[in-house]
């Protein structure tokens, strides 16, 4: 069903609550409600109709509207449409009824919320902190307008810790991370052990939370950001740099020239490669299989060489500007790109036969890190993780995007549920993505690089954007503003979805396999952190100070080793 | 067991690929996004690279009506290529160097003093700039390029006007 | 006389010798995996790296630490004083197969102990993982040695370390099933991939070995190349003994040229498997265990 019979059905269950309605395009509904039915229309939204969940939004909106804003996005798959639930609230008192029990997927955004904005989810079951360190104070609130965004608030109590739960009986704790030599960056999952056996876990992260959608907000440009963007995720920083400019021109209704939105997919397509087979390189390293890790990474070079050739850089492609992309890919570049991409299939089919063949690899990937179709749907998790639980689900497909509604590839899904399905999906997509790029090559058609802007971007537009990371749907929200910049951008990556949905893949696992587990969504905590520098000179205020973390390293507190 | 055999042998067809750098230069693509470099002969000051910097690491500051001086802060440049992209007279360069650590923060910068001489037709120093980039300048820069501060400030500051939409902020 | 001189030349050869095999192990690796490698001669410089660290006492038990790290070395060079590596049995003074079975057993014990004196989290879950995985491989080279001693009749070491697994009459099956049973757990003896479960650097970040750095890891350290070495003798004198009337060089080199075969062999393995689960690693060991002791029962009825 296209916006406009969404729109109906929703008239004719709730048309008392609804106050305005935008319909830009077939694919997206903004629809304004009041506050106290938004969770009467998530629940039916997420259950009667069986929408997806995507996140929830604060914003604060009031040097506009004088109010603050919530909006919970969905969407429509099958019927390709992003859909937005969105209700202003009264400035005095900003609380929203959490929607966590009809859809357990908004609990960390629920709790972002109100840790960033302030708005209150009443009703919320487990209100800890999610995004700022445990040294902040209560009612200071980074993303309101009235806060500078290099302010260091009073009150900041680097003693104050995080309130973990008490372990359940009869478990020891085995604190993994911040520190760990499987994590890439810092997170920590608080196991309550039994034995050899996970019998649960915590969850405390956003340690490398920098504060970009408050930069974005208060300092940089529309052009400025797609580069910051672009350094949210090392490994799928293309997908967010595209995702942007996708959401402001879908906001402002600008359309990038054809050759763009195929080079768009072109790079778009070359990111997956790389971080796929930088995946299944270091799932093999995490069992302990460094050979295939050194043979993926071998097999993946030539793909960073093209790519600098093709952007200037091995990853950092800064590609996009509103409007358009900003490299083009001449004929000679065209022919090296086919000549590598033959080279990679040639050299990577025997590694998937060999893998899929292999007793040991299977033996330490089956059966573990279980997440069925219930808890994904519950989840909301994406990407590979979703497919391989048989959930068939591809923003390429789904939500066509750049060039992706005039290519033709599949969508691999496997029936697992497990590592080794997830594993599974990951190889076969890498031969999709390579078809991909092969046709996007051969359509490819002569015209300009970028879109010619005459006018000023319309303010108070919304825009929704949702591109096909490696690891999932990587979801932009952006309401354009004045001066140039937005007035509200939230980036909501894959693995702040897949995240939530570890702790439950985990329990009743040994800890052996807590690692390929964690490994297996592929998480990028540098995507889901983003938020909030405070002052670009001293850095960061972390969970631990130096001192602090020496201390605790030294001392024997108990719980405390190993941290 | 013959899967391991078909795996040694996937393993052993390629040989060695490590490659000899540092020992042997490693060369790079010609459009490689390395260091700016600035020409000083092309430059018109129209301070385009510094008014597109994501990363604010190009400075301004017009100590008097002919002369400009523009300063490039390397230490926090992302390598995007928006100045060299901007810029209208090719002044800018992203030369192929990419091997820049140094302890002396002053050798990655790169100072600029230009003297504005106006056109006899139409009597500015440089064309208007382009729609996206204009809108966020209303003001004027006056960057500290001693000690490597962006500056900015507002239009409102100068004609006394206390009502604007943009920050006045001293922006790093 | 001779003997104990023997014995000696053994430990300095030990001592030397096993970076060396540990360097040549990582060069094969590096090969297999398509890269260049560290210089073979890296392992020595990495020890004499650590040796000159700061020596950090982080862990609940400093004093057993020290100990545990003291013991490991000194009971793997103890064993290489009892082994024939190329010459006579120097140990046959000292002590017979009971022995060397307890000190083997001893090797094992050093582990544990390093990890129960750091005390950490990691380290407790490693040593659980090693206790379970001692309990049912270490007998398996204990059976070994008892097959030989049940077949030669005797249980002093310069007969059964001489391939006295062959030496019943007719068919030696039991030592036949035993040398297969060998070569296929050698690398859980040797602690590499796919059995160096306890510590697992990406799972447990080393386990029992976390709390250790500088002089007390290069002690750790040495001691598990070293334990390449021993094991390989042990195996070559049950298993592959002859060569050894030959002259003095020639029986030397004869001895080290099998023993890097048997290096060339573990690192291959190593590089080529994924690491085993302690479970899965304990049902492979418990499925070697019931078969060795079906050879155990064909060597006492002499076949």
């Amino acid at each position: 069903m296209i916006a406009r019979d969404l729109f109906l059905r929703l008239k004719g269950s709730f048309s008392s609550v609804i106050q305005r309605a935008d319909l830009p395009s077939d694919q997206r509904l903004f629809v304004f409600v009041e506050p106290a039915a938004l969770k009467n229309i998530c629940y039916h939204i997420f259950r009667v109709f069986d929408a997806r969940y995507v996140i929830s939004i604060g914003a604060d909106d009031r040097p506009y509207s004088g109010k603050f804003l919530v909006a919970h996005n969905f969407a429509f798959d099958a019927d390709h449409l992003l859909f937005s639930v969105l209700a202003y609230l009264p400035p005095e008192k900003p609380e929203v009824e959490s929607i966590s029990e009809v859809v357990p997927a908004a609990s960390w955004a629920e709790r972002e919320m109100r840790d960033l904005v302030g708005i209150e989810p009443v009703g919320h079951r487990y209100l800890k902190r999610l995004v700022l360190p445990d040294a902040w104070p209560e009612g200071v609130h980074p993303l309101r307008k009235d806060m500078a965004w290099n302010e260091v608030p009073e009150g900041l109590d680097n003693s104050r810790e995080f309130m973990f739960d008490d372990p359940p009986e009869g478990c020891a704790v085995v604190p993994f991370g911040p520190f760990h030599p499987t994590l890439d960056e810092p997170a920590h999952f608080r196991l309550y052990v039994e034995g050899e056996m996970v019998r649960g876990c915590e969850y405390r992260g956003f340690m490398v939370h920098r504060g970009i959608e408050k930069l974005a907000e208060s300092v940089l440009g529309y052009d400025d950001i797609p580069m910051l963007a672009e350094r949210i995720c090392g490994i799928c920083g293309c997908v967010h740099n595209v995702a942007y400019a996708q959401a402001v021109e879908s906001a402002a209704a600008i359309s990038p020239p054809p050759r763009a939105e195929y080079i768009r997919s072109i790079m778009l397509e070359l990111e997956r490669l790389h971080s796929h087979l930088l995946w299944v390189g270091l799932a093999c390293h995490i069992i302990g299989f460094d050979t295939l890790f050194m043979h993926s990474f071998r097999i993946r070079e030539p793909i960073m060489r093209i790519a600098e050739k093709i952007s200037g850089n091995r990853k950092t492609y800064s590609l996009c500007v509103i409007g358009g992309v900003r490299w083009d890919i001449s004929s000679e570049l065209k022919g090296e790109l086919r000549h590598v991409l033959d080279g990679l299939e040639k050299e990577w089919k025997p590694v998937v036969s060999a893998v899929t063949g292999d007793k040991n690899v299977q033996a330490r990937t089956r059966g573990i890190g279980v997440a069925n179709r219930q808890l994904v749907k519950e989840v909301g998790a994406v990407g590979p993780v979703a497919r391989a639980a048989g959930v068939d689900i591809d923003c390429r497909r789904d939500h066509p995007y750049a060039a992706y509604g005039r290519v033709e590839f599949d969508v691999i899904t496997e029936q697992g549920c497990d590592v080794w399905s997830r594993l599974l999906v990951r190889m076969k997509e890498v031969f999709q993505s390579a078809r991909i790029i092969r046709q996007c090559l051969d359509k490819m058609e002569e015209g300009p690089l970028q879109a010619a802007i005459t006018e000023e971007l319309p303010p108070g537009r919304m825009g929704l954007a949702s591109v096909e990371a490696p690891r999932g749907e990587s979801h932009h929200f952006v309401i354009t503003g004045e001066n140039n910049r937005p007035r509200r951008w939230r980036v909501r990556a894959p693995t702040y979805q897949n995240l939530q949905a570890v702790p439950m893949m985990i329990k009743d696992q040994r800890i052996a396999d807590m690692t390929i587990s964690l490994g297996s969504i592929d998480p990028c905590f540098s995507c889901t952190d983003r938020l909030e520098t405070i002052e670009v000179r001293s850095g960061t205020v972390r969970l631990w100070t130096q001192e602090e973390l020496l201390q605790a390293a030294r001392s024997k507190k108990p719980g405390n080793s190993g941290e | 067991m013959l899967n391991k055999i078909k795996e040694a042998i996937v393993c052993l067809r390629p040989g060695r690929v490590t490659l000899p750098y540092p020992a042997q230069a490693e060369p790079v693509p010609e459009n490689f996004r390395g260091v700016p470099r600035w020409d000083g002969e092309k430059c018109i000051g129209c301070a385009g690279c510094a008014n597109n910097c994501s990363a604010r690491a190009i400075l301004v500051l017009d100590p008097c009506q002919e002369l400009r001086i523009l300063q490039y802060i390397g230490s926090r440049c992302t390598y995007c290529g928006r100045c060299a992209e901007v810029c209208p007279e090719k002044a800018i360069v992203m030369s192929n160097e990419f091997e820049m650590a140094t302890a002396e923060a002053s050798d990655l910068q790169q100072r600029l003093d230009i003297f504005m001489s106006t056109c006899q037709r139409c009597g500015r120093c440089f064309k208007g700039a382009a729609v996206l980039e204009g809108l966020k300048m209303s003001g004027y820069r006056s960057d500290e390029v001693g000690s490597g501060r962006w500056v900015y400030r507002s239009r409102a500051l100068l004609e006394g006007d206390a009502v604007v939409d943009d920050i006045p902020i001293e922006l790093d | 006389m001779a003997n104990v001189a023997a014995g000696l030349l053994n430990v300095l050869m030990v001592l030397l010798v096993a970076p060396l095999f540990q360097g040549i192990q990582r060069k094969i690796t590096a090969r297999i995996q398509a890269r260049q490698g560290p210089p073979i001669w890296q392992p020595y410089f990495d020890l004499l790296k650590l040796l000159g660290k700061e020596d950090i006492e982080a862990g609940t038990v400093p004093a057993m630490q020290r100990f545990a790290a003291y013991l490991s070395l000194a009971a793997v060079l103890t064993v290489a004083f009892l082994v024939p590596m190329g010459t006579a049995v120097p140990g046959a003074l000292v002590g017979d197969a009971i022995l060397l079975i307890y000190l083997l057993t001893l090797m094992g014990i050093c582990n544990l102990l390093a990890g129960l004196a750091a005390g950490s989290a990691y380290s407790l879950v490693g040593i659980s993982r090693e206790m379970m995985s001692m309990v049912v491989l270490e007998p398996l080279f204990a059976i070994a040695v008892i097959v030989g001693a049940l077949h030669a009749h005797s249980l002093r070491l310069e007969i059964v370390l001489n391939g006295s697994a062959y030496s019943g009459t007719g068919v030696p099956w039991s030592g036949i099933v035993m040398l297969g049973l060998m070569l296929l757990s050698f690398q859980a003896f040797v602690q590499r991939v796919p059995f160096d479960i306890s510590e697992a650097e990406t799972e447990l970040m080393e386990g029992p070995l976390m709390e250790y750095s500088g002089p007390k890891l290069a002690l750790f350290k040495y001691a598990q190349m070293a334990k390449l070495v021993v094991y390989s003798a042990l195996f070559i004198g049950l298993f592959i003994p002859w060569g050894e009337t030959l002259h003095p060089p020639l029986a030397l080199l004869l001895f080290w040229l099998k023993s890097l075969a048997l290096v060339l062999l573990v690192a291959v393995v190593a590089a080529t498997h994924a690491r085993y689960r302690i479970d899965q690693a304990v049902r492979y060991f418990a499925a070697m265990m019931i078969a060795s002791l079906g050879a155990l029962v064909l060597a006492a009825y002499g076949y």
